[in-house]
């Protein structure tokens, strides 16, 4: 009885087994047909199921418009209000708020931290009953349309590597900018237009540079690359036709043109190559749709008084506000506006109230603008600045004047539409302002969220370069839940 | 023995081994794997195969549990055998098919886990049992053990497997049906904590079966916590013993849920951590949550109806239908990958065809989203798009609509949105959008409605009419006249230019440094000529605004401009301005000592020629100058002006020691220095301007070097 089992093992033969071995390679095999990066291979730029120009889900915004307040306005003046900072006027900032945490070079070596309350009054508005400074009377007006987070914090205590890390999730330069990223991840709505634009504004107050590496492509195709409107009349320079060429000519010397350029790709295959011939074509198609979107003559006197008389000034903000709207209106995925002036370490009062003076109604003429024709749900607006500034003062310090310097550990932005909920306020500091006390927002994290609201994960969405797959989130960044509706 | 390949069930024995094979590979590379289209066709199989090895492999295991011995009536070792081959071929493809059906979307990650495994386990089981040697003696004690093992997995596979399909209380219906919970009602632990702990801790932790002596089932006994002491504790970092279970690594022998069973998602630690964190009441309502409070995001997503509208359940178009109807001027995009939903966006007005929207019609059972804003749209167009019969938003933004045929709308069911701004609409054409089912959202900013007619729509119930930004109450001051010019020293002829963006403003004026007013100051009609030095200030004004704030600006009158500069001495590196023009470019330069259209002087003495092609009568020679006393600008201790026909022959023509300020006076400030002399003929001059050797004692750097500043030397 015990023979078949011997049989068994006696006629296992070594071919036998091999036979067997080969079988199961062969299941390997097969099954390796079906995960493709098994073999190292497949590690094309998209990664992980990408199709460039299509989200990974349903998108709640289809475009978004950065409001960027350059050089940090203070969130003790406008949003976050801190009556204890008035009750202490003048005391020190208590050494256990700030727990040794670092200080610029501007203020590390100061003698003492006099906290500074805000001179300015705040009310409550809206049905969220949020709380918006005197500074911001337009902006009060909206806030049941906006999403106030005051819980923002970043890494970077410096202008450039914080506006840098804002706009390319990284401190130092190169890095694709948000708007590349979307660009790149979602493709350009209109054929006509740019997919990223960048307007430029300042104002009075003190100021810090913006630099073009803000709104560069990094290491994407150079089509994903802001495109940076000039202030005059003018916006798109070199577009209009030289004297004695009409648009056959052009045509007949773009085709010549793109002709040379497909004979080189042919040749090296450049993908360089064919993204000049693209920003040939539509810059061809751009003499068109530019003059038609910048032309401003048509806005109906509603519009002027909705955003200011100065709307019609090139180059301010409420003009730039008011283009940021019609380039979104034709489908421009991205429009980075940066103001500038707000970096307010001396005489921060004056120079706020100017900002303020140039950025609240249009801020909120925007929102409501883009509610009344039915985009602001598929359009998310935000505003912010690159970090915030201390509760104490720096430099001069009196009843009326003060400074403050750089503040990365809290401040306050605001997002409207795009499926965030509105009339909310998110997140909170303790009585000092100085710490988040709950739920901290941290750039990436709004970074994931903004990408999650276009339809994009943030995890997906990545490029090989230098043989490393790149994030816009970098290896971070979780999505705010707290503030999608 | 046979050999492998040399008969049928060599055959089938070899494939089962080889499906087996591949089942194992995919598990291994499970979170690798990208499951073709076609693939999912052997996924949809699942459901047919799957009753082959039940039945089978049972029978099979019923057999060895009779069988006595070898030659008894019940001995059928030959149909047992064949039995078991089948019985395991079948599993392998049930498996395999099993798992490609798992890889599809909609199923919970929670409910397939042990049927998945259970699966795999009788198939790889039965396999098994086919290759070793204890199938040989079906007789023995061992055997028969082994089998009732198998038919108790085989039979608990195929139940977790109609579980999946038929639902939880399929075999055994429980008490009642438990009805969905609106936001409104929803209770935090009622209906969002409870249901979780139900699922993933109620099995070792209920009344029969209290592991650790922790009983959760009742709110009580779960607040009383176990032999390790209560469950949560907010006076702690890691809010206590519940959640630090929770948190440890999966692996360690702690975690909980122990390893194996259904683990608890990241969203649901979320939520019993916000809940414990709230203080773990039992009786808080979700309406009450803040709204930004993650246990309200959480109800949100769970208990959120789920709305048929934006399933988007109909056939999707042929790709490359909706590829052909794209261009420059018009976007048909699917909503997401996948999805059949496809919006359209129209541009450019120029470019526009009404044809370009029958066009889609092709597509038409598929377009949800429509943007037809500043195009030339009229009122019989709108025939055409009510035959997109799943348009959900419709934006006719400043369009040529005037409204007659809006009732078309009707055939749209799904209509949520429609946007009219801008267009000519009435509130009589208005009345018929009440009769569209769906909508809730019309958008009527910029349309000839008056505020009554807003007043009466806003009382619709169903529909929540937009009014938008009204501008007719609004009064706002407008913004100040531009000055033009960018000089404020103005040579020979050169005028004043104002300017004013917006269209019909008026700009008044002033000469004499006053603010002017809408009623008897000067009216700008064109530039503006001046004889002196002036402080220029002008207002703008126009109906139904208020007039601007003013707009100050003091020119400086100059004769002549040099028609070359020469520096002698070199500014400070750090001052350069731009050079010697920097002194006959007619700008001053704002007050801020590094504008960079300062010269800057400290250690040598500011020198400077100035030549004219022809000689001219000068009678002054006026430095503008920055004081900054802080950073040690000061008005300079000697300021010499030499005059004559050309460099070689030279007079002193005055001097000047200017007073020095007697006090710290902090801040930026420009101001003039004028050096007069008799009028003379002269083709150049030369202005010598010495810095402060020694700040004066109240300063705080008293006895250092003061520097000068220039911008602009001024000739008349």
């Amino acid at each position: 009885m015990e023979k078949p089992v011997f049989d068994f093992a006696m006629n296992s033969t070594r071919r036998h087994f091999l036979s067997r071995l080969s079988l199961g390679l062969g299941s390997a095999a097969l099954g390796s047909l079906l995960v493709p990066d098994i073999f190292g291979k497949g590690g094309d730029e998209g990664g992980s199921g990408l199709i460039p120009g299509q989200p990974h889900f349903a998108p709640k915004a289809k475009r978004v418009i950065y409001l960027f307040q350059n050089g940090a306005p203070s969130q003790f003046e406008l949003f976050d209000h801190k009556p204890l900072l008035n009750k202490m006027f003048g005391q020190d900032l208590p050494e256990s708020v700030r727990g040794g945490q670092r200080l610029t070079g501007m203020t590390a070596n100061q003698k003492n931290f006099p906290l500074a309350g805000s001179i300015f009054n705040f009310a409550r508005y809206g049905a969220s009953g949020a709380e918006i400074s005197e500074l911001l009377p337009y902006t009060s007006r909206i806030v049941d349309d906006i999403c106030i987070i005051k819980s923002m914090h970043t890494d970077a205590i410096n202008h450039d590597p914080a506006l840098t890390f804002f706009q390319t999730g990284a401190q130092v330069g190169n890095r694709p900018s948000m708007g590349s990223w979307l660009s790149y991840g979602l493709g350009s709505e209109n054929q006509n237009l740019p997919g990223f634009c960048v307007l430029l504004s300042r104002g009075l107050g003190n100021g810090q540079g913006v630099y073009s590496k803000l709104w560069t492509n990094g290491f994407l195709d150079s089509v994903h690359q802001g495109v940076q409107f000039s202030s005059g009349e003018n916006p798109v320079l070199y577009l209009g036709d030289p004297e004695g060429m009409d648009r056959a000519e052009r045509r007949r010397m773009l085709d010549k043109l793109a002709a040379l350029n497909q004979g080189t790709y042919d040749e090296f295959g450049d993908p360089e190559i064919m993204a000049k011939i693209q920003q040939y074509e539509m810059a061809y198609r751009m003499q068109t749709a530019v003059p038609e979107v910048a032309d401003m003559s048509k806005e109906p006197e509603s519009v002027v008084k909705m955003y200011g008389p100065d709307c019609l000034v090139p180059g301010t903000y409420a003009a730039n506000c008011l283009l940021a709207r019609k380039l979104s209106e034709q489908g421009v995925r991205f429009v980075q506006l940066y103001h500038q002036g707000w970096d307010g370490h001396a005489a921060l009062p004056k120079e706020i109230r100017g900002q303020c003076l140039d950025v609240d109604q249009a801020s909120a003429a925007l929102v409501t603008d883009l509610k009344q024709r039915g985009l602001l749900d598929e359009t998310l607006v935000i505003w912010g600045g690159e970090f915030g500034r201390t509760n104490y003062c720096q430099g001069a310090f009196t009843q009326d004047n003060y400074g403050r310097d750089h503040h990365p550990r809290a401040f306050t932005i605001w997002m409207a539409g795009g499926g965030v909920k509105p009339g909310l306020v998110y997140g909170e500091t303790d009585d000092f302002g100085y710490n988040i006390v709950s739920n901290p927002v941290h750039v990436h994290d709004l970074h994931a969220t903004i990408l999650n609201q276009l339809g994009l994960d943030h995890e997906k969405l990545t490029f090989k370069h230098q043989g490393r797959r790149y994030r816009l989130t970098d290896v971070s960044g979780k999505l705010v839940k707290g503030i999608i509706a | 023995m046979r050999r492998f390949f040399a008969d049928w069930k060599g055959v089938l024995y070899n494939t089962a081994f080889f499906l087996n094979g591949l089942l194992v590979f995919f598990l291994v590379f499970e979170d690798r794997l990208v499951t073709p289209g076609w693939m999912y066709l052997v996924g949809r199989f699942h459901p047919l195969v799957l009753h082959f090895p039940l039945v089978v492999l049972l029978l099979f295991a019923g057999w060895v549990i009779v069988v006595e011995k070898p030659g008894s009536n019940r001995w059928h070792a030959g149909l047992a055998d064949t039995l078991l081959l089948t019985g395991t071929l079948t599993a392998a493809v049930a498996a395999l098919s099993g798992f490609v059906l798992s890889q599809e979307d909609g199923y919970e990650a929670d409910a397939i886990f042990f049927h998945k495994w259970l699966g795999i386990g009788v198939s790889l089981g039965s396999l098994a049992w086919y290759a070793i040697p204890v199938r040989r003696t079906p007789w023995n004690f061992s055997a028969k053990a082994v089998a009732v093992v198998f038919i108790l997995v085989t039979m608990a596979a195929g139940h977790l497997g109609g579980n999946l399909t038929h639902g939880n209380d399929f075999l055994i219906p429980a008490a009642g049906e438990k009805a969905r919970v609106a936001l409104e009602d929803a209770q935090v632990y009622r209906d969002l904590v409870q249901p979780v702990l139900q699922q993933k801790c109620y099995p070792c932790h209920n009344a029969d079966k209290a592991k650790g002596g922790l009983q959760m089932h009742t709110r009580e006994l779960l607040a009383k916590g176990g032999e390790n002491g209560i469950p949560w504790d907010t006076t702690q970092a890691d809010l206590g013993l519940l959640l630090r279970r929770v948190h440890l690594p999966a692996n360690d022998k702690k975690h909980m849920p122990p390893r194996g069973k259904a683990q608890l998602t990241e969203d649901e630690v979320v939520l019993l951590t916000a809940w414990i964190k709230s203080g773990s009441g039992f009786d808080g309502k979700v309406s009450e949550l803040p709204r930004e409070s993650p246990l309200y995001s959480y109800a949100q997503a769970v208990l959120r109806t789920g709305s048929a509208e934006d399933m988007y359940a109909f056939k999707a178009a042929d790709a490359s239908r909706v590829a052909a109807l794209n261009t420059n001027y018009r976007i048909v995009k699917p909503l997401a990958p996948e999805s059949p939903a496809l919006v359209v966006n129209f541009y450019n007005r120029a470019a526009f065809k009404n044809s370009d929207i029958s066009d889609l019609l092709p597509v038409g059972d598929q377009v949800i989203s429509m943007d037809l804003s500043k195009m030339p749209v009229g009122d019989e167009d709108l025939k055409t798009i009510a035959r997109f019969s799943r348009l959900r938003k419709l934006l006719l933004n400043f369009t040529d609509i005037k409204g007659n045929t809006l009732s078309e709308l009707k055939k749209l069911p799904f209509l949520k949105e429609l946007a009219l701004s801008g267009t000519a609409v009435t509130a009589t054409h208005l009345k018929t959008l009440e009769e569209i089912p769906s909508l809730r959202d019309v958008y009527l900013w910029s349309t000839p409605l008056s505020a009554d007619e807003f007043a009466h729509l806003k009382k619709s119930k169903k529909i929540r009419y937009e009014s938008g930004f009204r501008s007719d109450t609004v009064v706002i001051a407008l913004n100040a006249p531009t000055v033009e010019n960018q000089e404020q020293i103005l040579t020979g002829g050169t005028r004043i230019r104002l300017s004013h963006r917006i269209p019909g403003a008026e700009i008044r004026y002033n000469l004499d440094g006053t603010v002017p007013d809408s009623a008897v100051s000067a009216v700008y009609s064109g530039p503006i000529a001046i004889s002196q030095n002036t402080k220029l200030v002008a207002r703008a004004f126009r109906a139904g605004w208020l007039g601007s704030a003013p707009v100050e600006r003091f020119f400086i009158k100059a004769n002549y401009r040099a028609d070359s500069v020469h520096l002698i001495s070199p500014p400070d590196a750090k001052f350069k301005g731009k050079g010697g023009k920097t002194l006959s470019d007619g700008i001053r330069s704002i007050t801020l000592p590094n504008s960079g259209d300062w010269l800057g002087y400290r250690d040598t003495d500011f020198q400077s020629d100035l030549f004219f092609r022809k000689p001219v009568k000068v009678s002054s020679v006026t430095l503008s100058m920055l004081q900054n006393l802080n950073r040690f600008i000061f008005p300079p201790a000697r300021l010499e002006v030499w005059g004559g026909a050309n460099p070689d022959s030279l007079a002193l023509l005055k001097v000047i020691r200017p007073a020095m300020p007697k006090k710290m006076v902090p801040g930026n400030e420009d101001f003039l220095l004028e050096a007069g002399f008799e009028p003379r003929l002269l083709g150049c001059i030369r202005v010598i301007a010495k810095p402060v050797g020694k700040l004066p004692a109240w300063h705080p750097k008293k006895g250092e070097k003061g520097w000068v500043f220039v911008d602009e030397v001024i000739i008349n």
